[in-house]
């Protein structure tokens, strides 16, 4: 019978008498049948001069597991290591059989390593078999003599050394066809995006995905870092609420018993109400639902939001002073601290590294309206800015003061919502900014209307129906600090910090118009 | 449009008399009555003649292989450029930018008619074209923006802006 594969136990056949090998050294096998598919052994083995039997199915561990191995992680093998015996748990990213050698490279996270077994002292021809045809992406454990090499392998995270495997045992066996290859979703742009979509336990295993992902929990860690060390305080809002916070169009709306309610849009008005509570400066990381049936590269249905909000003492700047500065020691925290995950996904994905100044560039709305004119754009004063022309603009702060990221300061109030502060000086514009980072928006943000008078003309002035609005105008008339803030995507600034095209590669199970699972 | 053009030549030559065109044809070719009562048909034909009227024969080329260079970019504008769809645009202006690599005019080493009737006829494209896409086309772009600063030759055209430092840099989206 053929050599069967079995985790932990393989079997020889020598004629009649059965050998089952395991990491105890060989023992005998007294009987042995195949029922549905099943391979039952039952062993006698003799130790210490008492025999014991046990019957095992395949796929059982043979003897209770003693914690006799240290696993040694894949990054720490360097030449150091050269010589020792160690264990190592990874999974098998490739495989290649060659006479009576299989070179295997064994895969942890972001981490690989070149592995060999070769027929001699250790290992017969039927392991070298067993070696080869484990199926791809298994996890397997490894006891190998680590190696220096003199060439350096370059295809691998670890070039500097390669395992030479005495023993190995599957510990998880995947199945032989999987949904896509990892070699493929390492590939630049485009081909198979949509089948690594779907097999997201599988995607991110790949180099890139698991140093994105990594990269994107250390933004949200030192969001949260760095604001409390400022003295803000974390709150948590409500994602289900009555009434659509900024207008009706693109909510998402439940049943809620025998009523329905919405999903909230952004926590803008339950940060407002913390302001109004004295709890002084504030943030919430929580998701955001958007039903807007945009496809574009940009937008997803439901994404994270880092939001701030801050009560000032004289001037809305030093709101954007406090957001600024948050945003730059996040910058700065990345590039100090993940300089390993963004040069890997770099190799896939190559860019320019994000360039940032300090202090932040804050530039004028009407600087950027004149930026863009000289540059041929035609446009009016208090006209929005378009899509293209944000990033046009973004190019010529970009080959003008070299940072890419910058604040456009002082809006004009047309084309901000209702709640908006107004510039006192001048009524064409707002105190409101917004951050761009690669000539692309990350933040809306501004100062609030904080009295309960202006904010109802404002409104009235927007023909916004005040009946639904009254709680939110209402919490503003027992005292309310000037305050202001802003809020960021998590999945968007991950994007643009790391220059990718898409959001949905920052987004682990991404939300849009067309896709809701996995 | 033909007509446009052959009066701001007219300024462009220094010629005093503006003359009367008329056109023929679905597509508007231009006609001059001269004086011999001669009918001189098409753009450049006239715009020849007018070159000759102003005693500015440089205009069309000095050696003979020069004068040739003139004439085959004066029939590509009006066979190649004058009508075309909008697929083929993208062609000329590639066409343009290779060939204007490591030239300064487009015949020889000096200003002539060829210039100015290019000029003339792809101002409504490039006056279209974003930043990015007047990058891509780099060599194209500078001799249009030399062209179009030639003093008296742009007339009836609004001036098309161009950046004097590249803002796209290579390899960006």
């Amino acid at each position: 019978m053929a050599r069967d594969s079995l985790p932990y136990v393989w079997v020889e056949s020598d004629s009649a008498k059965w050998v089952a090998h395991c990491h105890r050294g060989a023992c005998n096998v007294k009987h042995a049948s195949v029922t549905q598919g099943k391979v039952e052994f039952i062993c006698h083995k003799t130790e210490n001069g008492a025999t014991s039997t046990q019957v095992f199915l395949k796929g059982t561990l043979f003897f209770p597991c003693e914690p006799d191995r240290g696993l040694v992680r894949v990054h720490e093998l360097t030449p150091e290591k050269a010589g020792q015996l160690i264990w190592v748990r990874a999974r098998i990213h490739t495989s290649r059989a060659k006479g009576k050698q299989c070179f295997l490279v064994l895969r942890q996270q972001q981490f690989n390593v070149q592995a060999l077994v070769a027929v001699g002292e250790r290992a017969s021809k039927q392991m070298v078999k067993f070696a080869a045809n484990i199926n791809k992406e298994s996890i397997v454990d490894v006891e190998a003599v680590v190696k220096k090499v003199e060439q350096t392998i370059e295809s691998c995270s670890q070039q500097d050394v390669e395992l030479h495997i005495e023993r190995i045992f599957v510990v998880s066996q995947a199945e032989p066809r999987l949904p896509l290859q990892l070699e493929d979703c390492v590939r630049p742009e485009g081909e198979g995006d949509e089948v690594r979509m779907r097999a997201r336990a599988l995607g991110p295993r790949t180099t890139t995905s698991q140093a994105i992902f990594r990269l994107q929990s250390g933004v949200c860690q030192l969001f949260r870092d760095t604001l409390t060390n400022k003295g803000f305080v974390e709150i948590q809002t409500p994602k289900i609420i009555s009434a659509a916070s900024e207008g009706g169009a693109n909510v998402f709306t439940v049943s809620y018993f025998k009523t329905s309610a919405y999903l909230a849009q952004s926590p803008q008005l339950y940060k407002q109400m913390c302001i109004c509570a004295d709890f002084d400066k504030v943030f919430c990381v929580g998701p955001v639902f958007r039903a807007e049936d945009s496809n574009t590269h940009r937008h997803l249905t439901e994404f994270v939001g880092l939001d701030i909000e801050l009560a000032f003492n004289y001037h809305y700047h030093e709101v954007i002073e406090s957001i600024t500065d948050t945003m730059v020691q996040i910058f700065k925290g990345l590039r100090d601290k993940f300089q390993t995950e963004i040069q890997t996904v770099g190799k896939q994905y190559p860019s320019e590294p994000f360039k940032f100044l300090e202090p932040t560039l804050r530039l004028e709305y009407s600087e950027g309206v004149a930026m863009l004119r000289e540059a041929g754009v035609e446009m009016g004063d208090e006209e929005d800015l378009s899509t293209p022309n944000e990033k046009l603009l973004g190019r010529l702060v970009k080959e003008k003061y070299d940072t890419d990221f910058y604040v456009l300061d002082k809006y004009p109030l047309a084309v901000r919502p209702f709640y908006t502060m107004p510039d006192p000086n001048d009524k064409k514009y707002s105190n409101s900014y917004d951050m761009f980072m690669r000539g692309e928006e990350i933040l809306s943000g501004a100062q609030r209307i904080h009295d309960a008078q202006l904010l109802t003309e404002r409104a009235m002035h927007h023909n916004i129906d005040l009946e639904k609005i009254k709680s939110y105008i209402d919490s503003f008339r027992y005292g309310a600090p000037p305050h202001g803030g802003g809020g960021i995507g998590l999945e968007r600034v991950c994007m643009l910090y790391l220059g990718l095209h898409n959001v949905r590669q920052t987004s682990m199970f991404p939300r849009d118009p067309k896709r809701l699972t996995p | 449009m033909s007509l446009k053009e052959l009066s701001s030549l007219e300024k462009a030559l220094g010629l005093k008399k503006p003359n009367k065109y008329s056109t023929q044809g679905d597509r508007k070719v231009p006609v001059l009555q001269t004086i011999n009562g001669q009918a001189l048909v098409g753009l450049v034909t006239i715009a020849t003649h007018l070159v000759q009227e102003a005693k500015r024969p440089e205009l069309l080329g000095g050696s003979a292989e020069h004068k040739a260079v003139v004439q085959q970019w004066l029939e590509y504008r009006v066979t190649k450029v004058d009508g075309c769809h909008k697929e083929d645009i993208k062609t000329i202006l590639k066409d343009l930018n290779s060939y204007l690599e490591d030239k300064v005019y487009l015949a020889g080493n000096q200003f002539t008619l060829a210039d100015t009737l290019m000029y003339y006829g792809i101002h409504h494209v490039i006056v279209d074209l974003a930043v990015q896409e007047k990058e891509k086309y780099m060599n194209m772009t500078r001799w249009f923006d030399h062209v179009q600063h030639y003093p008296s030759v742009r007339h009836h055209l609004p001036p098309v802006v161009v950046l004097r430092n590249r803002v796209y840099t290579s390899g960006h989206h």
